[in-house]
């Protein structure tokens, strides 16, 4: 049995398991070796096996952000816990896993507890959908980046109940910019997605990826690109456009009340929104697990390949965006939905157009031809 | 979302300090500002009058935290004021020295936190980095890096020591450039342009009219600057320039600040140079030995020589790094100062508040208020 995707390995470690439990308990193994419990085992190692791994890649993203601020900065960052203190952000959460949650007395209490524990899910959701190499999961959803769309654009409704129900007016005004921002950008967002559907002639990001084979789009689409990848900061709530949270004004905006645990949960859902919103720039306009032609190709056939291809461009794409944040002041409320309503919405339709017209032309000069010409 | 009243403050990142701005909004817009001050207040007008004429400098160190030698500066020349002191040339320059890296320091300050207000988060470490340098300056020749005790009444307690102006004059090299990166990196960000133009209008007329004074009143086209109009220590010997812009807002103020540090070093230069070449004392002789009060026994001694003093007031003013000070003390003779007040210059500042935040919107706050440089301890005295 080859382990070729993850769904592969997962199935191996749990039937492996019901096997030598069997073994343990024979008088079991007529219920054990039923089909859907293999099924349904496989299918919790999977979902764990995921969890783990974006977990670890979210913490390691914060310390990838707090390393490279710091650079930026003229310091060094974290140094103490772990070696270049890899370890500083599991011993932050210990330490807020330690504290003590507590609830406004006036707080609302379903909202309170339930919108960060449902911003965290639906964040986590998204590595459920999203692709990391060939064959990550078993078969493809056709509509598969319409429904990681669906799922990032969840969080405005979250934030907006835990803001409104935690009862302070800091929260308030932070939920309602949070929500007034992410329905803004969710527009530009959709019109430049539109563009690499048109051009790449599906919704599935498996066929996306596979139709960059012999370009990305970000060269056709740069436009779209820079749309996108504007609105996805908007929509993690960083540096130029985390007006939600402005320290200097709103004190942590919508998550002031929080603390403890319930912190640590928007926090990481942040970072795992941020995760999430760079792997899908990179597979929607940087080849996804591809690499360029003159790579040798036993390069990419090693196994594993294919992630580390992504999750290095994952990383530098969110090191633009770090960059981003230690370069950039914070702008309005107004400013930023100017921005959005009357910038990005125009230029993401300009960048249809373009993709239509590439669509048309069928090949472009230098960089190729459209593979699947239009779908 | 109807109108409501938020509370900025006490505890709330914008005020830089203890002190509360209510606010009342319409949306994300500012409707009524109400300033409440007082949260830092120590009583230092009053501890004075219970302290002999030295002892109250430890205090002005604590009044404003960050310009800590402005303050003893302006204290000691209205105290020698009052009793008649003269202090000798050199102190004079060194006590020159002292304000303007004081100046210089209080300004990386106040860009480093401005520009966290804004957001901007690498600048502000710049800024912290670059002060440190001033501070190391401090600590070489008064021990302290934030609250030094240096001065006297007469004089200043000891002399720079041996290589300084070399040393400074290395800090100076190095900040120069630096003066023009922090420029490059807010002025030439759209966004900041966009965070700052046009916000926090005060015109020069309003200025005066509600005693607003320093970078502010400079910002809107006033020339008005102590150190020219009213020359103390040696600014009258010293070449320099009065920074100020037209535009009467944010931007404005920050210009003004930029070139006041540009400034600052040029009048740093010329001191460091005279320095160099006039050796001297630093601490007037024939002193009543009760100034230095620790070191003197207090009673009987202190009754007889106050005789020999006449009574008296002394006013002082210098230009502050965030505006005019002023201190009237009054000397009825005895060893301890019989009244000491002064005028803090952000306390008009802030007190003013209302006539630059209303109509902006809430998210202007910060960087309004960053634009007047808040120093409570100051302001509460």
């Amino acid at each position: 049995m080859a382990l070729t995707t993850l769904w592969d390995v997962a199935y191996f470690l749990a039937s492996g398991l019901l096997y030598v439990v069997s073994r343990i308990i024979p008088p079991l193994s007529g219920v054990l070796s039923n089909g859907d419990l293999v099924w349904g085992l496989s299918a919790l190692v999977f979902g764990a096996i995921l969890l783990a791994a974006s977990m670890i890649n979210t913490i390691m993203l914060i310390w990838f952000e707090r390393k490279m601020l710091g650079r930026f900065m003229d310091r060094r960052g974290a140094m103490h816990v772990g070696y270049a203190g890899l370890l500083q952000n599991f011993a932050d959460g210990l330490k807020l896993f330690r504290k003590n949650t507590f609830k406004p007395r006036d707080a609302d209490g379903l909202g309170f507890y339930a919108g960060p524990t449902a911003y965290m899910v639906t964040s986590l959701l998204m590595f459920g959908v999203l692709p990391v190499s060939t064959g990550w999961s078993d078969g493809s959803l056709p509509l598969s980046m319409l429904l990681a769309l669906v799922i990032f654009s969840f969080a405005p409704l979250f934030i907006f109940i835990s803001a409104w129900s935690s009862n302070n007016k800091y929260s308030l005004i932070g939920g309602m910019r949070s929500a007034a921002q992410m329905i803004a950008y969710e527009v530009p967002i959709l019109l430049a997605v539109v563009a690499v559907v048109v051009i790449s002639g599906s919704f599935d990001l498996n066929t996306i990826v596979s139709e960059q084979r012999n370009y990305w789009y970000w060269g056709p689409l740069f436009l779209a690109m820079i749309v996108f990848a504007t609105g996805m900061l908007a929509e993690m709530e960083r540096i130029p456009f985390d007006l939600p949270e402005a320290e200097a004004e709103l004190v942590e905006g919508w998550n002031t009340e929080y603390g403890g645990m319930l912190f640590a949960y928007f926090m990481l859902a942040d970072y795992v929104r941020a995760l999430a919103g760079s792997i899908l720039v990179v597979l929607l306009f940087l080849g996804g697990w591809t690499l360029p032609a003159y790579f040798p190709a036993a390069l990419t056939s090693l196994p594993l390949a294919g992630i580390v291809v992504l999750m290095v461009k994952t990383y530098l794409v969110f090191g633009v965006f770090v960059w981003i944040r230690a370069a950039l002041p914070r702008v309005r409320t107004d400013q930023l939905l100017r921005i959005g309503w009357m910038r990005m919405i125009p230029l993401s339709l300009a960048s249809i157009v373009f993709a239509v017209f590439f669509v048309l032309v069928k090949c472009i000069p230098v960089l190729g031809c459209v593979p699947s010409m239009g779908g | 979302m109807s109108e409501m009243w938020v509370n900025m403050g006490p505890q709330h990142p914008m005020t830089h300090g203890l002190w509360n701005l209510r606010v009342r909004i319409d949306g994300e817009m500012i409707v009524e500002v109400d300033p409440e001050m007082g949260y830092l207040h120590r009583g230092i007008e009053k501890i004075s009058e219970d302290r002999h004429y030295n002892e109250v400098i430890t205090l002005m160190d604590r009044t404003c935290y960050v310009a800590g030698m402005a303050w003893e500066h302006l204290y000691v020349m209205g105290a020698e004021k009052a009793l008649g002191i003269v202090p000798p040339e050199r102190a004079e320059w060194i006590r020159m020295l002292s304000e303007e890296f004081q100046r210089l320091a209080s300004h990386i300050m106040w860009y480093a936190a401005f520009v966290q207000d804004l957001g901007l988060m690498s600048p502000f470490l710049y800024g912290m980095r670059d002060r440190d340098l001033i501070l190391d300056l401090f600590q070489s020749y008064t021990g302290g890096r934030l609250t030094y005790e240096y001065m006297r009444v007469g004089g200043v307690r000891n002399d720079l020591p041996e290589g300084f102006p070399a040393q400074a004059r290395q800090v100076l090299d190095w900040l120069e450039p630096r003066l023009v990166e922090y420029d490059r990196l807010c002025m030439g960000s759209e966004i900041f342009r966009r965070r700052c133009d046009g916000l926090g209008v005060l015109k020069a007329n309003d200025c005066v009219r509600l005693g607003v004074t320093g970078p502010m009143l400079r910002s809107a086209g006033s020339k008005r600057d102590i150190r020219k109009d009213r020359p103390y220590s040696r600014y009258s010997q010293v070449e320099f320039d009065v920074a100020t812009a037209d535009s009467s807002d944010v931007t404005g103020r920050y210009l003004v600040r930029m070139e006041e540090m540009r400034q600052s070093i040029r009048i740093l230069r010329q001191a460091l140079d005279w320095l160099e070449h006039h050796p001297g004392p630093v601490l007037a002789d024939r002193l009543p030995r009760w100034l230095g009060a620790p070191y003197a026994p207090m009673g009987r001694e202190g009754y007889l020589l106050k005789r020999n003093y006449p009574k008296g007031v002394g006013l002082s003013a210098i230009e502050e790094p965030h505006g005019e000070a002023c201190a009237y003390v009054v000397n009825e003779g005895g060893e301890h100062p019989y009244r000491v007040k002064f005028r803090s210059p952000v306390f008009a500042n802030l007190s003013a508040c209302s006539h630059y935040l209303v109509g902006y919107h809430i998210a202007d706050i910060p960087p309004i208020m960053g634009s007047v440089d808040v120093c409570v301890g100051e302001v509460d005295r």
